[in-house]
């Protein structure tokens, strides 16, 4: 889960790292107090706000009353805009980039430092990568003091190098504590009055989320006035019932038993000349109640002409799944032809639990997407 | 030789008494695989399907020799069981477990290496040289003893392709499922490198996935160190940027994560490459393997 700014800055806030004077504003929220001159920030979880419009300055309550009003209900990269960030305006005098994520394959914590702040990191990693500085962090020491030298005297701030140490012992802080996988803060903002993070980017681990109480729950909830526009039926039941649901836009239904063998199908549905409807796995440990969840999530959209089901089991159990095929049958009429193909574990007492509801299931792929293909066509 | 499993590895299962556990191990023990023992916190003294169950690693190393620990433990206990199984110096670990939070990942799989331990997954279908030894949940029948290894990130994808080969008469070396990430024991970069050192192996299939960049270190070695052929598939051509296409891994956010970028790399250094499974077995085909 991304944070939004205003969440991650008050995370940052409680942890002593610095961020500007800033107020929560909604559709009915009183303007007259705030800092001004302010900065108005809509709160998205996108990158690229300040190009994309989502960030305005106001001198006063009249103007703060016009941005707000132009950019609330407004979709910004597709996320409707349901609250403002109003922030008190800040000189800065040298902007900075600073981050801790995950380094997926050398399987550490990395630190990373640049004085390029402000701007899209990943360009200046494409364009001038010995402008960012990285230096990886072991988990079984930590954080060292030399590090925090280090990173300050490469990036350039040297006379701040206490308050900059205090940062960033903060953040590795905040990424341990709270199971996050980034935490970023682009631009760190140098002022007449020290450091202060301009804009604040956390990722949780939702895999961690058991073990924060309900942190991650409420932080969640904070989130979900009625997110995205246009969300579909399908997206909203998907996140509900935590099923891996990705919309495409097509006519053909898909699930799978597997992420690489449901990628592999709708690379496979396009080459047969169809078009997926979305992509939707159970993972490895899918049952009955996970394959009736899908069904209903993948068949409340109402493109879908033909569902094809991709099943090869190794931990998944193809009794089980059908099972999941044949109860959700029971209280449901289909209103699409539906593909199953079905082999690998159990699929002996698959096949016959899906016979005994008139189903046939097929073993070949590539068979079982022509069928689909050449159905949705037809229909 | 095979890598990793041949027919003496001995298998100590990890959460052997739970519903996947048992059942797998009742699966794997059709298949012929030798489980000497299995392991339950507070099930010591009891028996799954004939297998003395104990409460501890180290109490099971005391009656048995194991070389492979396979764990079934749900997420939340995942990183524990992980960590005594490194600490009994157990050679290989196993984590079919998905959903472990990356913070325990990170610190199992360092401890790991400090130990020299190698450790497969998590998120893992686990390891097969068929015929030999099943130290994982691949389903019997796509399997069939021969001279092809595969790595996959994805378990059901590595059945797929095994499944063409296999009615085809194509059988296969060792079926390494390194996991769905986001963060790998063994990379695919270090099967390779077991695989171009195997006499049973005469070919390797990679099959990658959009997301991640594991695929860019993986063409950088065989270009510099692999003389088998290699016939890469790399799935998810059609996923759209930005979404989770149901493994952690594959998210694509960079521009050396998509499966064009793989594609063009592994390409570049001398892997052939297929489109789809039959692609893998015409190529297997027509290099007379």
């Amino acid at each position: 889960m991304r944070l939004l700014e205003f969440q991650a800055k008050r995370l940052f806030s409680e942890h002593g790292i610095p961020v500007p004077i800033n107020v929560l504003l909604g559709s009915s929220s009183n303007l007259e107090n705030l800092p001004y001159p302010v900065m108005l920030k809509a709160q998205v979880p996108v990158g690229g706000r300040g190009k994309a419009g989502a960030i305005r300055p106001a001198a006063d309550a009249n103007q703060a009353a016009v941005v707000l009003g132009e950019l609330l209900n407004t979709p910004i990269k597709g996320n409707l805009v349901r609250a403002v960030l109003a922030e008190e305006k800040v000189e800065v005098q040298k902007e900075l980039y600073l981050a801790l994520v995950i380094d997926k394959l050398a399987r550490l914590p990395v630190i990373m430092a640049s004085d390029a702040g402000g701007i899209d990191i990943e360009q200046v990693a494409r364009e001038r990568p010995a402008q960012i500085t990285k230096r990886y962090i072991d988990p079984f020491i930590g954080l060292s003091d030399y590090t925090v030298r280090y990173l300050a005297k490469r990036i350039g701030i040297e006379e701040h190098v206490r308050d900059f140490a205090k940062l960033v012992y903060s953040l590795f802080g905040i990424l341990q504590r709270y199971d996050c996988t980034l935490v970023e803060i682009n631009p760190l903002a140098v002022t007449s009055n020290g450091l202060l993070a301009l804009d604040a980017k956390i990722v949780l681990d939702d895999k961690a989320g058991y073990r924060h109480g309900d942190l991650f729950g409420k932080l969640k909830a904070e989130q979900t006035w009625p997110g995205k526009d246009g969300r579909s039926r399908s997206e909203e039941l998907a996140e509900e019932k935590g099923i891996t649901y990705v919309p495409l836009g097509g006519d053909v239904g898909m699930i799978s038993d597997g992420a690489g063998t449901g990628m592999l199908t709708l690379d496979l549905i396009q080459d047969a000349g169809g078009e997926a409807a979305n992509f939707c796995e159970l993972g490895g440990f899918g049952g009955k109640e996970s394959m009736q969840q899908a069904l209903e999530v993948v068949l409340a959209n109402p493109r879908v002409k033909v569902l094809l089901i991709s099943l090869i089991g190794g931990l998944t159990r193809m009794d089980e799944v059908a099972d999941g095929i044949a109860a959700y049958l029971e209280g449901h009429e289909l209103a699409v032809p539906l593909v199953v193909r079905m082999c690998g574990t159990q699929e002996e007492a698959g096949r016959a639990r899906l016979q005994a509801v008139g189903i046939k299931a097929l073993d070949d792929l590539q068979a079982a997407i022509r069928t689909a293909v050449e159905t949705a066509r037809r229909s | 030789m095979t890598i990793l499993v041949h027919e003496s590895t001995r298998v100590l299962v990890q959460g052997i008494t739970g519903r996947v556990g048992s059942f797998q191990t009742k699966v794997m023990r059709e298949y012929g695989t030798k489980i000497v023992a299995g392991v339950t916190p507070g099930k010591g003294g009891t028996m799954v399907d004939g297998i003395p169950v104990y409460d501890l690693v180290e109490d099971a190393l005391c009656e048995h020799e194991v070389d492979v620990a396979l764990s079934f433990v749900p997420a939340r206990f995942a990183k524990d069981a992980a960590i005594e199984a490194i600490e009994s110096r157990i050679h290989v670990v196993v984590l079919t477990t998905g959903g472990i939070p990356d913070r325990d990942v990170l610190t199992l799989l360092n401890y790991a290496t400090i130990k020299g331990i190698r450790v497969l997954g998590p998120d893992t279908p686990g390891v097969v040289s068929p015929g030999k030894c099943k130290a994982g949940v691949h389903p019997d029948r796509v399997l069939k003893q021969g001279h092809v290894g595969v790595v996959s990130k994805s378990g059901a994808l590595s059945y797929e392709v095994c499944k063409l080969l296999t009615e085809h008469s194509i059988g296969q070396s060792t079926i390494v499922g390194i996991g769905g990430g986001p963060l790998w024991g063994l990379t695919q970069r270090e099967v390779l490198e077991m695989f171009e050192s195997d006499p049973d192996t005469k070919l390797v299939v990679m099959l990658g996935e959009v997301g991640g960049t594991m695929e860019h270190e993986a063409a950088v070695f065989i270009e510099q160190h692999i003389t088998k052929p290699v016939i890469s598939l790399i799935v998810g051509r059609t996923a759209p940027t930005g979404a989770r296409m149901g493994h952690a891994g594959a998210i694509i956010e960079g521009e050396g994560e998509t499966a064009e970028s793989k594609i063009s790399a592994l390409r570049k250094a001398g892997s052939l490459i297929a489109r789809d499974p039959a692609e893998i077995l015409s190529r297997i085909q027509a290099l007379g393997v």
